[in-house]
């Protein structure tokens, strides 16, 4: 189908010796951190400090950070949850106020996607006492809600305006030739804009969710035990006893596994939709 | 299928003009095509009729229906776009069905309309591919296909051939003809190029600036042009167009005199003649005899460019005919085919012709 557009590209990025030795030293600079934190999750605490590559490798970090202590499994469920909702809430409202933006003029012009983009300008720092004041009052602290709330904040503005820039470089043609075909305005966005601009959607989910699986200083202030999730529970392997580094790594595993899998199984399903989105 | 009727329609934006103030009528089951240079108003007449444009006043009729405030989906027209306008993630089958989807038809029914309409342009065996994998002229058949399948009541069709060579474009004007013709739908067809004009309409309506120079049928524009817009517009090579005066009925310009084209008299007047109404022959019975500037073989002719002064006169000589640079020749004008236009207000001038 694409095969011949896809062997265009693959003789275009052709691999010269020098490629090879710069992937490389990129492979080694972006992944010597990651294999350290992976080696020292599996290292006992008195390994975790020597510089040898030999070590016996355990899972006792794991089940210790799964354990009461630390009840990472609770911490995951909550990561989960949060960035899942988020998800689900942001991506499909995002796409609608996109397309809103990108094709109706409003009075004031541009001035309301800009405004969007304004509120992003304001540092956590500023709003996080009267957030948590609200919050609080609301009876939202420590609970997910309050988190899949302020991640909408400003996942939300951020996924709007990656879409929209996704709606705007396609032509209007089909969705004109949509409406003439009998399509509502919604329907020939679910029909026809949507699967257009797939490639672009996905991609402002991936963004949204390393954003809100990552986001650690909202969670820190506004949950204490219930609602933690797993960037705030690395706090917790820093105890009065000293550094727990052999935890830290497990917890930063954890942290990091998903996001692989989901660029791993995202990767293949977005080089598709990019060539499927290439026809003029 | 209907008749459509702008009564009356404008569109501005802010103080530009975009269509002047006008009144159109297609008849049912007539061929009507908006001829005019980009920028002059036909794209967005139609896109008007199609519901994509608000008018900015006036009102659009199709039958019997007032349809000036209906969404595109309730006018019941079917529009093929300029770079057909195909949805990328849809098979050719689901292109062509999706107008039967949208209204909710049951699939068994569908695919039957599919099949059938697929059958009239030759699509049949690329119903399972994508608009991707498909040719110029098999997208622009596909963009046909899922205009006619739902049998609408109007046609609009914006530049469908200007995207194809030009060998395609022959063969698939010949099939619009030939499907318009079948269906008897109402179509109004918008073009810039005055052969797919010529050679499809019943009638034309040359526009320019917004506003309709001429309506009527292709023969009446090219042998009788309205004004001095449309007399150089239609027919390739362009009509000559001398300036001179008119002394009791003749016409004169600079070592030109042509006896009987017009009454009366008048200073300032334009001649239009096309240039195979020109004949190349020889200085006795010329009306002008003037410079070779230029000559051209085209194959089925040789046209011969004069020079009048700052002006050139292009005749159309037979295919044997050759000449050199520098000779003159002898120019005579078919009286019969000589169109006299009034050089100020440029409207035409009816003389005996």
């Amino acid at each position: 189908m694409s095969a011949p557009v896809r062997r265009r590209r693959r003789t275009r990025g052709a691999l010269t010796p020098a490629r090879c030795i710069g992937i490389a030293i990129l492979v080694v600079v972006w992944l010597a951190p990651v294999a350290w934190i992976a080696a020292t999750a599996f290292k006992s605490p008195a390994q975790v400090l020597s510089l040898n590559v030999f070590f016996e490798p355990t899972l006792r970090n794991f089940a210790i950070a799964f354990g009461p202590q630390y009840q990472l499994g609770a911490r995951l469920l909550n990561s989960l949850i949060v960035t899942g909702v988020t998800l689900l809430v942001a991506i499909p409202i995002a796409t609608a106020s996109a397309y809103a933006l990108s094709r109706y003029r409003f009075p004031g012009g541009s001035v309301w996607s800009i405004a969007i983009l304004a509120t992003q300008f304001v540092p956590a720092a500023v709003i996080i006492i009267p957030l948590f004041v609200a919050f609080r009052g609301a009876g939202l602290i420590d609970t997910r809600a309050a988190l899949v709330i302020v991640n909408l904040s400003f996942v939300l503005p951020y996924a709007t305006w990656m879409i929209k820039g996704f709606i705007d470089a396609i032509p209007q043609d089909m969705e004109e030739a949509a409406a003439i075909d009998g399509a509502s305005r919604l329907r020939a966005l679910i029909d026809v804009v949507v699967p257009v601009i797939a490639p672009g959607v996905i991609t402002a989910a991936i963004f949204s969710f390393v954003i809100a699986w990552n986001e650690f200083f909202y969670a820190l202030i506004l949950t204490r035990s219930d609602a933690t999730t797993l960037p705030v529970s690395l706090m917790s392997a820093r105890t009065e006893q000293g550094d727990a580094w052999e935890i830290m790594a497990t917890i930063g595993l954890v942290i990091i596994g998903p996001m692989l899998l989901i660029s791993r199984l995202v990767q293949r399903f977005f080089v598709r939709g990019l060539t499927a989105g290439s026809v003029r | 299928m209907a008749s459509v009727s702008l009564r009356n329609v404008e569109k501005r934006w802010g103080p530009v003009v975009g269509v002047a103030r006008q009144s159109l009528d297609v008849g049912d089951g007539e061929f009507m095509v908006l001829l005019g240079p980009s920028g002059c108003g036909k794209t967005t007449t139609m896109r008007m009729i199609a519901g994509l444009e608000d008018p900015s006043d006036g009102e659009i009729w199709i039958g019997d229906r007032d349809v000036t405030e209906l969404l595109p989906r309730d006018r019941d027209v079917a529009m093929v776009f300029q770079n057909y306008g195909l949805y990328p993630h849809m098979t050719v089958a689901q292109n062509i069905g999706y107008p039967l989807k949208v209204r909710g038809q049951p699939r068994a029914e569908r695919d039957n309309a599919v099949d059938e309409v697929a059958r009239k342009v030759e699509l049949l065996p690329l119903l399972h591919r994508r608009p991707r994998e498909l040719s110029g002229g098999q997208r622009q058949r596909v963009a046909l296909a899922r205009a006619i399948v739902r049998r609408p009541q109007v046609f609009l069709m914006d530049e469908p051939l200007s995207n194809l060579d030009a060998k395609l474009r022959v063969s698939m004007r010949a099939e619009i003809k030939h499907l318009q013709h079948e269906l008897k739908i109402t179509t109004i067809y918008v073009t810039h190029d005055q052969i797919e004009a010529m050679t499809l309409a019943h009638r034309v309506a040359v526009m320019d600036r917004g506003v309709i120079q001429q309506l009527d049928t292709p023969e009446a524009i090219y042998n009788r042009p309205a004004n001095l817009f449309v007399a150089s517009f239609i027919g390739s090579p362009a009509m000559n167009l001398l300036n001179g005066a008119l002394e009791t009925g003749d016409f004169v310009a600079p070592g030109i005199r042509i006896a009987g084209v017009g009454q009366g008299s008048r200073p300032a007047v334009v001649l239009g003649i096309r240039p195979e109404d020109l004949e190349l022959c020889d200085a006795s019975e010329a009306d002008a005899v003037l410079p070779v500037y230029s000559f051209e073989l085209t194959g089925d002719a040789t046209l011969a460019t004069v020079a009048h002064g700052e002006e050139r006169i292009c005749a159309r000589g037979d295919r044997h005919l050759r000449l050199t640079f520098g000779d003159t020749v002898g120019l005579r004008f078919a009286r019969a085919h000589c169109h006299l236009f009034d050089a100020t207000t440029t409207q035409r001038i009816d003389g005996p012709a």
